[in-house]
């Protein structure tokens, strides 16, 4: 039996285009479904059609049939299907009703009326499942990232659903917390039976735990099969799925470890001048010499509470570069930018800036505040009392956000957001860009769009920080990389020697050292090959 | 579904949340209860020394109880604003009233004009009517006194949770906009530092509302539509319209309608039916409560529920009103106080004793605070990332 | 007649309200039995304001509450409690002027709740749970649920108007909550003065005992609030009103059902 069958879906928002086109879709009954798509594809609609958000929480017009265990959606409200499907939403902190872990675990079974011994008995079980029991007591607002979308499946699952919808639950996450939400998932999948129901746009970790994967654009399901097969040619796809379909692997690996034991097999490498340039390759022959120091941390120690976050951090961002942070949540990375940016003052040490600085919130939502892109980003020049609507252009253009011009900031997807509250601040003129995070929530047309951007600026002068945990796009941009761990600097230099060192490195460098990026692995095959 | 791996959980645990127990030894109506037969004594026994000896019980009360929360350090701010306010209005009825003997000064004076009242103010300030203000307006000080020390001491949770079930979503919002308070603090920071970053550290004083209002809003709105998805998905929302509701309804306006007449009574100078009138209505309201109350599917999960002990405590604050209103009934004329002619308020130790009874829930002390087990509340230490 | 109920409930509301928060203005000398227990009114004026809150609340959350409802009135109500404490221009202005642009934007029925819930969530955050509450929720209350009823008059002076006059719906209500809300202390404080309440005074002579004791201590203090909620109102509703009207149609949503497709 399916679990979730859509037959002939169609429906648009209110005073919208259709999201959804016409999907026929069935979710096998155990399963892990992973759907993928980009931003506004329409993955999101078709999550939350699974358990009737749509039509009937969001309103709208409906078309066609969702059947979710032998339920119809349009006759079953989200309350009236509950006890068989959960949904878990991305945002990890809006979803708890409660100020309590234990009291938000058992909303839904107080819904439901069950019994005290039931709640009791279910409310211990889910904290089991999803390993947060020691946590039953704190409030949502002080757990980590990772925790809260724990305690947010814990939340669903006490009802003992047999499935359960999860959009794009480690968007927000930090690997660590990223790891612990798929493991979780994974458990409950194998030890449960529970049908899972995915999306997601970073998939290193998630392609790896599928059964079956989705593919879906422009409100349609455009393929779906065996993850490895329908992800090749997928622009998101993993490093190591791209690169086993540029060498010709079939099917693609979706892990390290299989793509590993690919490239341990000499005929793995069609081309013997990749094996050449393995040899004695150092890859990066080109990199632009480094100009003016545009500013400089000596001796810096920062406290928070009297407690130092940082202790004698050196650092020295130069004009053309573009330097990655690296290290664990709390580890500094924020503290740092913050302390670049003279948002906190140095306790010991110094922070000497010879150019502007421009620092990007973690958050965008905390800039946008306009009704259109062009006036989002236009008000920052209007506030400095210097408007240049060719500069404005010009990086609307650089972000790629030249066709979002018009719409709405709230109206865009979380990418897209954080690429328009980039805009507004760099077109403040500032020739330093601190980012934080930037790529979180980013699909992998927004990541192309943030990566291009970030290498031009830094290639016309400017100099970009980024803090981040997306090591892959580090490899592809960053000239070098800082590693901090507890407030120290632990290891700091050229991108290329920090991370081939390290268990940071990216994807393609720990399969075929010491090319870092596919890009890399393709330009010496059309090199090699001409050779 | 069962959690195979789960231990055995048989049906003799302790349903109810003992969490609190330890550290909130009393129930949050026996509090609320508590506070009403202060309040309720307050008015019985006026007489400024009985005042002064309930609000240091109140006093008392938040330090036992109150630990260090933030509602127990707003305590003296709110009794302060309480004085400040009487300060203010025994000045007033000072200056504005006069007449009477024992003239403590005279002032310079000026009579308003009649679109203001037309009375003088100034000229002569008398004892009697100052001893009289500041003997009211201390009444009202240990009103707020008592609360004050109530909110102090209560587990606001347990009175949300404590709602009746015709309240409960009500009471959802105010549990939801309580939690939702620290969130919107750090969005208000963060936004006002976003807004400073934008034009690099530099502060715009124009349009800055808006620009920080905007984004605030926005992400709150945000989070509700997320937040009303989880709560669907989780099954809330209202039942539809059963037989008991519409009686509820019906019931619920019968009430209105009695208090109502309560009303039209009390202006026909008529206060035995008008207290009728307001007996019928609080039952036809309280009923209506009830009656929906019981409609409602909803379970709850382990409420902290009244002990015999809560209803002891109950009682026994409740016989303090009840014993002073038989002093007062026999005839005991030192509960009051009267300014004119000026005298020191005499006690009496029935009444004393009686007020001692609201000292009761000092028979409890709270637990220290639980400290964190601090290999449970720190994360294992992250492992460098490793991308998969 | 069930359809007849809650405008019955409504219209009993108004009046029990009124005549509980006006209580100092008519109530006859000889319904107060002796001096001393004048000053018992006030809690039970508290009393039927409480009653009032638990019917109406009753009636208010008969039609369908849902998640989103909910939701949006339990953060509107955070951020309202919490605008009350920062200081903005006038005093306590906060709570108010975002209670008239929700109410605008939503409705009669959500202003109502939304003044009620946020009065109950500042008394929670603050500690301010005590027997002036009831007043306090009904006059906010009261405040949303006009701005609810008011918007569709002033909607139709265009976009700059319906703010402008939201602005002064926000003016006139800052000096009725004040008095409104001294209504609830003044009769604590029964006396012979010019400015205090004597129970059967007369109309007239209590009005004039009033309005000298609102001028002498609220007057100013009140200003400076009604012109905090003017200014708000006027600088922000322009940009908070669409904001709001954005997420409206989730707290009913529409939704239109085409026939399912023939199984293929």
């Amino acid at each position: 039996m399916s679990a979730i069958t859509y037959r002939d879906v169609r429906f648009g928002y209110p005073d919208g285009p259709d999201a959804l086109r016409g999907v026929d879709l069935t979710v096998p009954t155990g399963d892990v479904v992973l759907v993928v798509g980009p931003s506004g594809s329409g993955k999101s609609t078709l999550l939350r059609a699974a358990n009737g958000l749509v039509p009937h929480a969001s309103g709208g017009r409906f078309a066609g049939s969702v059947v979710t265990f032998g339920r119809d959606t349009r006759t079953h409200a989200p309350r009236a299907l509950a006890d068989v499907i959960g949904f878990v939403a991305q945002d990890p902190e809006a979803q708890f009703v409660v100020d309590r872990v234990e009291h938000d675990v058992a909303f839904v079974l107080e819904n439901l009326g069950q019994s005290d011994v039931t709640m009791r008995r279910r409310v211990e079980e889910a904290l089991d499942a999803l390993g947060i029991a020691h946590l039953r007591g704190r409030s949502p607002s002080s757990l980590s990232g990772g925790e809260r979308q724990r305690a947010a499946i814990a939340g669903v699952l006490a009802a003992a659903p047999a499935a359960i919808v999860c959009d794009e639950p480690t968007s927000q996450l930090d690997p660590q917390g990223a790891d612990d939400v798929l493991a979780a998932l994974v458990r409950l999948n194998a030890d449960l039976g529970t049908t899972v129901l995915l999306a997601e746009h970073r998939l290193e970790r998630a392609a790896a735990i599928a059964h079956h994967a989705v593919r879906v654009d422009d409100g349609r399901v455009v393929g779906t099969g065996r993850p490895g097969p329908l992800l090749a040619d997928y622009p998101g796809a993993p490093s190591v799925t791209r690169l086993g379909r540029l060498l010709g692997w079939d099917p693609p690996p979706l892990t390290v470890r299989e793509a590993r034991a690919r490239a341990a097999d000499p005929a793995g490498l069609p081309v013997p001048a990749l094996a050449d340039d393995r040899a004695h390759g150092d890859g990066h022959g080109d990199a632009p010499v480094p100009g003016p120091s545009l500013v400089r941390a000596e001796g810096l120690r920062v406290e928070r509470g009297g407690r130092p976050v940082l202790h004698g951090v050196d650092l020295d961002v130069r004009a053309g570069e573009v330097v990655a942070l690296f290290g664990r949540n709390g580890a500094g990375k924020t503290t740092l930018l913050r302390a670049l940016a003279g948002l906190d003052p140095p306790a010991r040490g110094s922070v000497t800036t010879s150019a502007a600085v421009g620092c990007v919130p973690q958050d965008p939502n905390a800039l946008l505040f306009a009704p259109t892109v062009r006036r989002e980003v236009a008000e920052t020049l209007r506030l400095l009392r210097r408007p240049d609507p060719a500069a404005v252009d010009r990086w609307l253009d650089a972000l790629g956000l030249t066709a979002l011009a018009d719409r709405h900031p709230r109206s865009l997807s979380g990418g897209e957001r954080q690429r328009v509250a980039i805009a507004a601040v760099a077109v403040g003129g500032a020739p330093v860009l601190l980012l934080d995070e930037p790529t979180r929530g980013m699909d992998a047309a927004s990541r192309e769009a943030l990566h291009d951007a970030v290498v031009t600026h830094a290639r016309a002068g400017g100099a970009v920080v980024l803090a981040t945990h997306d090591i892959e796009l580090a490899a592809r941009c960053a000239t070098s990389v800082v590693v901090l761990g507890d407030g120290d600097v632990v290891a700091s230099g050229p991108a290329r020697t920090v991370l081939a060192g390290s268990l940071f490195a990216p994807q393609v460098l720990r399969v075929l050292p010491p090319f870092c990026t596919v890009d890399e692995v393709a330009t010496a095959l059309a090199t090699g090959g001409a050779r | 579904m069962g959690v195979a791996q789960g231990p055995g959980y048989g049906g003799s645990e302790r349903l109810t949340d003992v969490h609190g127990d330890a550290a909130r030894p009393w129930h949050a109506a026996a509090w609320l209860a508590w506070a009403v037969a202060a309040t309720a004594a307050l008015q019985l026994a006026p007489s400024p020394l009985y005042v002064a000896l309930v609000i240091a019980l109140a006093t008392l009360m938040v330090a036992v109880f109150g630990g260090d929360s933030p509602y127990a350090r707003a305590y003296p701010v709110l009794v302060g604003l309480a004085l400040v306010f009487a300060v203010l209005r025994v000045a007033l009825t000072a200056l504005t009233t006069h007449g009477g003997p024992d003239v403590l000064v005279t002032l310079p004076g000026a009579t308003l004009p009649d679109w203001l009242g037309g009375f003088t103010v100034g000229s002569t300030i008398e004892a009697p009517v100052v001893a009289q203000a500041a003997y009211e307006a201390f009444v009202i000080v240990g009103i707020v006194a008592v609360f004050a020390a109530a909110n102090a001491v209560i587990a606001h949770h347990e009175l949300v949770q404590g709602l009746p079930r015709a309240f409960h979503e009500l009471g959802l919002v105010v549990a939801v906009g309580v939690a939702f308070v620290p969130t919107t603090i750090r969005a208000i920071h963060d936004v006002r530092e976003a807004d400073r970053l934008r034009t690099g550290g530099r502060p715009v004083r124009r349009g800055r509302l808006v620009r920080q209002i905007v984004p605030v809003l926005e992400r709150g709105l945000e989070h509700a539509i997320t937040l009303g998805e989880s709560m669907d998905s989780r099954g809330f929302a209202r039942g539809g319209s059963t037989p008991g509701e519409r009686a509820a309804a019906w019931c619920g306006a019968a009430g209105l309608a009695a208090l109502g007449g309560a009303f039209v009574a009390l202006v026909a100078g008529e206060s035995t039916p008008a207290l009728v009138c307001i007996g019928v209505g609080t039952g036809a309201v309280v009923g209506a409560i009830a009656l929906a109350s019981r409609g409602s599917r909803r379970a709850r999960y382990r409420p902290r529920r009244l002990t015999r002990a809560d209803g002891g405590l109950i009682a026994v604050v409740a016989l303090a009103p009840v014993a002073l209103a038989g002093l007062a009934l026999a005839g005991d004329d030192r509960l009051a106080w009267a300014a004119s002619p000026l005298r020191w308020p005499a006690l009496s130790l029935p009444a004393v004793l009686a007020l001692a009874l609201l000292a009761a829930p000092l028979v409890r002390r709270p637990a220290p605070a639980p400290t964190h087990d601090p290999a449970a509340a720190v994360r294992p230490a992250a492992g460098p990332v490793v991308p998969a | 007649m069930t359809r007849a109920r809650p405008a019955l409930v409504y219209v009993l509301v108004a009046v029990v309200g009124v005549a509980a928060f006006l209580y100092p203005f008519w109530i006859p000398a000889e319904a107060l039995p002796a001096r001393a227990h004048a000053a018992d009114a006030p809690l039970w004026a508290a009393l039927v304001g409480g009653l009032v809150v638990a019917a109406i609340t009753l009636e208010v959350r008969r039609g369908t509450m849902n998640g989103a409802t909910v939701a949006v009135l339990g953060v509107l109500s955070a951020a309202s409690g919490l605008l009350r404490l920062v200081d903005l221009p006038g005093n306590n202005a906060g709570i108010f002027f975002l209670v008239v642009l929700a109410g605008a934007a939503f409705g009669a029925r959500f202003g109502l709740l939304l003044g009620v819930s946020a009065m109950a969530v500042s008394a929670v955050v603050t500690g301010g749970i005590g027997p002036w509450l009831p007043f306090q929720m009904l006059a906010l209350g009261a405040m949303g649920a006009g701005a609810g009823a008011f918007d569709p008059v002033a909607r139709r002076l265009g976009r700059r108007g319906e703010v402008v006059a939201l602005a002064a719906y926000g003016w006139v209500w800052g000096f009725a909550y004040g008095a409104v809300m001294n209504l609830w202390s003044w009769p604590f404080l029964p006396g012979d003065g010019p400015t205090q309440w004597r129970p059967g005074l007369g109309l007239t002579r209590t009005l004039e005992h009033y309005w000298a004791y609102y001028v002498a201590t609220s007057f100013a203090w009140d200003a400076a609030g009604a012109l905090g909620n003017a200014v708000l109102i006027l600088v922000t509703g322009g940009a908070l009103l669409p904001t709001l009207r954005r997420v409206a149609h989730r707290l009913e949503p529409v939704v239109e059902l085409a026939p399912p497709a023939p199984v293929a």
